[in-house]
């Protein structure tokens, strides 16, 4: 048995997980609280993306640092975005809300490819490169701090439902809209903020994926798919779901990746078969409704 | 496939149906018969499990346990569709008529999909023409659902029903929401279905309808089967008296059923 | 529901003909290209329109597209299959897909139907990818040019399978089916209660759906000479399939007829300006619709600009 592969394989899971769960924290929020699937939830991090991209090749600003400027950037494009695209359609049939958010991922996509030509970017610091040692593993540096934001993000945003009144507003309007209008939370607005906060999030994880991989046009489309499938595994709108769901895929593309010939291949669609795979087996996902 | 029928056998026979949901028991243990040409009226407080009964007779559920037969043959576990083609065809509680098909189209649906053998679209669209006429929508035949009043779109379900010729009609509250002279035609509209060969099992609430047309009453409460017999026995029943008024004392000033 | 053509727009229909035929006669080599490129977005569209009308909502049909594709060239490549006989193949492999794809999907409902046709179509980029030995990999797959590169011969053939997917469409909304795909479009349920399989007719129509996606794929490729995973499997080709008929009107044969006419202008306008991105117009397109014209372009011709010539309606 070779315990140092296993070991790495768990911790490079681990790792990815953490960076998937970011990625998906924000598409939970807004499933959660207005329960629509915002497929362009993929290109709002690939915006983060770039945007850190050229904060730190114009301006040297290290990734990290430029999520100060990323998050605050996001949330107002996502009030933006949700003013004119997303609050009209809230009461429309799901089928409208697919194709509307699938029209403006398209959108964004293709304007990326515009605006930016789509070659790989990479972000590489001085501390890129560096990793550490833990027992019989190797850490690059960029995963572990990543991981490690991932893990303050979340913890940020549970204490923020749990403890802040916007955030538990949020969960109020998620669970029952009649009521939390009757106790004089204005939903309109709450629904704003949360879609604010939730492409925040989706900047703040975009910058997290600027370090570990390329960034271009299509980044998002794939983190997308990867958030469906961990949405598909843990449960939808729910953020231990995600976490979950976040270990799964993030675990099981690890293991493929070390153990089986050409892994790295195949891990690349690990999310695509699981999707499909249980999707079958449960129509409605591993956990099946909604709750928060 | 079928011998012929005993005059004593029922038409639907229900056997110790059974349908849990998760924890929750729809319907627990309930059998009943409808006999041919009868009409007989299903009813309870909200909750009773009277839809359950109707989504599993139609075949929507899956009974946990427990038999249906219709003219002798189980049909339990079959598909709706299946189902509907042996001769049952029904309403629904909340209308549903299909919203960007014409009132006639509607009915022509059910007319081409609903009967064995399968009629030919000229046959199914003449049909159709006929039963709207003869439930009230004669000049209503290339209206949209979204634009007719509650009664016609009643009626436009009950069309779409009989157009797969059923034997057996399961009507779920089709009288509820009408003014007294629509419910008086309503119920003209019921008995001149008898009389064409119908047998009819009704969920209602308007005990005006249960009273003056059924032949029998049957109550459910929780999911199971209270009481049942002629309507003028079952609303002196303690017990069923118990389960409408039980709700009346634990209510702030609610109204009779 | 569905479009009916009355008989005044037959003398149209006949001058457009003798149009479409005369077509190759006046045209240079670049619009004649056009051409075949807008009539395979055509058939694409009108397919993609033939499933949705179960509501169904493919955002995959890349894949089978892709199968069409890769299964004419291959068997051309290995078996020396003539290519038109390659194309029916190619068809009749993606209708088998569909099958088993369709059964699998049968009890998703809305935006996991969806999803799941979005993961099929990447899914299959992936092992092709992975298995160079019998896709081609990413090196892909070439073909001699379709008819020794008679453009004409060429745009004859798939205005053709264009008259054949327009005939079945009609066919389907002449006859019983189209009922059946109505109502199981709109309430799934209650149309089964009222006598409609709808497992059988689901399927029978994402079998149609995939026939003619399928053999478009099989001509794209002998077209194209070449393919590649990421070109055939590509999200671009679902997304057409599905913005030209919502653009241009559902369930109707003319909406993604005009739809593809319109949006393929645009397309190639800004094809010409930017080099990538030019498919940012689906995207626009999409979002739009949905806000300001849910019923697209038809929609709004029947809904708006009709009554103006015809104050009494006909609907």
């Amino acid at each position: 048995m070779d315990w140092p592969s296993l070991f790495q394989s768990i911790a490079n899971g681990i790792l990815i997980a953490g960076l998937y769960a970011s990625v998906t924290l924000g598409l939970t929020l807004v499933l959660g609280v207005m329960g629509i699937v915002n497929f362009a939830h993929g290109e709002l991090v690939m915006l983060g993306a770039y945007n850190t991209f050229w904060l730190f090749t114009m301006l040297g600003i290290d990734p990290l640092v430029s999520i100060a400027i990323t998050a605050p950037l996001l949330f107002l494009v996502g009030i933006f975005v949700y003013r004119f695209t997303i609050r009209p359609i809230l009461k429309d049939p799901p089928l409208n809300q697919l194709l509307l958010t699938l029209g403006l991922s398209i959108f964004l996509q293709n304007l990326a490819m515009i605006l930016w030509k789509t070659d790989s970017r990479s972000v590489v610091t001085s501390w890129s490169g560096m990793s550490l040692h833990l027992g019989m593993v190797h850490v690059g540096a960029t995963r572990l701090i990543t991981f490690a934001i991932s893990v303050v993000l979340t913890a940020a945003l549970i204490v923020f439902l749990h403890k802040m009144r916007l955030g538990k507003a949020m969960r109020a309007v998620s669970e029952n809209n009649t009521g939390s209008w009757l106790v004089g939370i204005d939903v309109q607005k709450t629904y704003m903020l949360a879609f604010g906060v939730a492409c925040a999030l989706a900047g703040i994880s975009g910058s997290l994926v600027s370090t570990i991989m390329y960034t271009y046009p299509m980044v998002g489309f794939k983190l997308s798919l990867k958030a469906f499938c961990i949405l598909i595994l843990g449960g939808l709108g729910n953020i231990s779901g995600a976490l979950l769901g976040s270990l799964i895929l993030g675990l099981t593309e690890s293991f493929v990746g070390t153990y089986v010939p050409e892994g790295s291949g195949w891990a690349e669609g690990i999310s695509f078969f699981l999707i499909i795979v249980v999707l079958i087996i449960k129509p409605t996902g591993l956990a099946g409704t909604r709750r928060e | 496939m079928r011998k012929d029928e005993s005059p004593k056998m029922a038409l639907l026979q229900v056997d110790r149906l059974t349908k849990h949901f998760g924890g929750l028991t729809a319907a627990h243990d309930v059998s009943f018969h409808v006999d041919s040409r009868e009409i007989v009226s299903l009813i309870g407080p909200n909750g009773a499990g009277k839809t359950t009964i109707f989504n599993l007779i139609s075949g929507v559920y899956r009974p946990n346990s427990g038999d249906i037969r219709l003219g002798g043959e189980s049909i339990a576990g079959l598909r709706p569709y299946d189902i509907c083609r042996k001769g049952v065809g029904r309403t629904f509680q909340i209308m549903q008529p299909f919203p960007k098909m014409t009132v006639l189209e509607n009915v022509v649906t059910s007319a081409l999909f609903g009967r064995t053998p399968k009629v030919s679209m000229k046959t199914a669209e003449g049909e159709a023409a006929e039963l709207c006429r003869l439930v009230g929508l004669g000049d209503k035949l290339k209206a949209y659902p979204k634009s007719l009043t509650v009664p016609d779109q009643k009626r436009t379900e009950i069309a779409r029903a009989l157009a797969v010729r059923p034997k057996l009609l399961l009507l779920d509250e089709v009288m509820s929401g009408l003014t007294p002279t629509e419910t008086d035609e309503a119920i003209r509209l019921v008995l001149k279905l008898r009389e064409a060969g119908s047998t009819i099992l009704l969920i209602e609430h308007v005990m005006k309808v249960v009273m003056g047309i059924s032949d029998r009453v049957i109550v459910l409460h929780h999911g199971e089967k209270i009481s049942e017999g002629p309507p003028s026995r079952v609303v002196d029943d303690p017990k069923v008296i118990e389960a409408y008024l039980g709700k009346l004392v634990n209510e702030e000033g609610g109204t009779a059923c | 529901m569905g479009s009916s053509i009355r008989w005044k727009t037959t003398l149209p229909l006949g001058i457009l003909s003798a149009f479409l035929l005369l077509f190759p006669k006046i045209v240079g080599s670049y619009f004649l290209h056009l051409a075949v490129s807008a009539i395979l977005a055509m058939i694409l569209a009108s397919s993609w329109d033939i499933l949705a009308r179960t509501g169904q909502v493919s955002v995959g049909q890349a894949g089978l597209f892709g199968i069409g594709a890769y299964a004419s060239a291959l068997l051309y490549r290995k078996f020396s299959m003539p290519p038109v006989l390659g194309m029916l193949a190619g068809a009749l492999i993606a209708t088998a897909v569909s099958i088993f794809l369709g059964y699998l999907t049968l009890r998703l409902r809305g935006i996991y139907f969806s999803i799941t046709t979005i993961a099929f179509a990447e899914a299959l980029t992936v092992i092709w990818l992975m298995t160079p030995d019998i896709t081609g990999g990413a090196m892909g797959v070439s073909t001699p040019p379709l008819f020794g590169g008679d453009r004409e011969k060429a745009y004859y053939l798939i205005l053709a399978a264009l008259a054949a997917a327009v005939a079945v469409v009609r066919l389907i909304e002449k006859s019983r089916l189209n009922f059946a795909f109505t109502a199981i479009r709109e309430n799934e349920e209650v149309a089964n209660v009222l006598g409609i399989n709808s497992t059988k007719y689901k399927v029978l129509a994402f079998m149609i759906s995939a026939f003619f996606t399928g053999f478009a794929g099989g001509f794209y490729s002998h077209y194209n000479t070449y393919i590649i995973p990421y070109e055939v499997f590509n999200l671009g080709i679902s997304i057409a399939c599905l913005v030209i008929p919502i653009f241009g009107g559902l369930y109707t044969i003319a909406g993604p007829i005009i739809g593809t006419v319109l949006i393929k202008t645009i397309e190639e306008y800004l094809r010409v300006t930017f080099s990538y991105g030019h498919q940012i117009a689906y995207g626009l397109i999409l979002v739009l619709v949905v806000l300001f014209m849910p019923e697209g372009l038809l929609g709004l011709w029947r809904g708006k600009i009709l009554p103006l010539f015809r104050p009494h309606g006909t609907r």
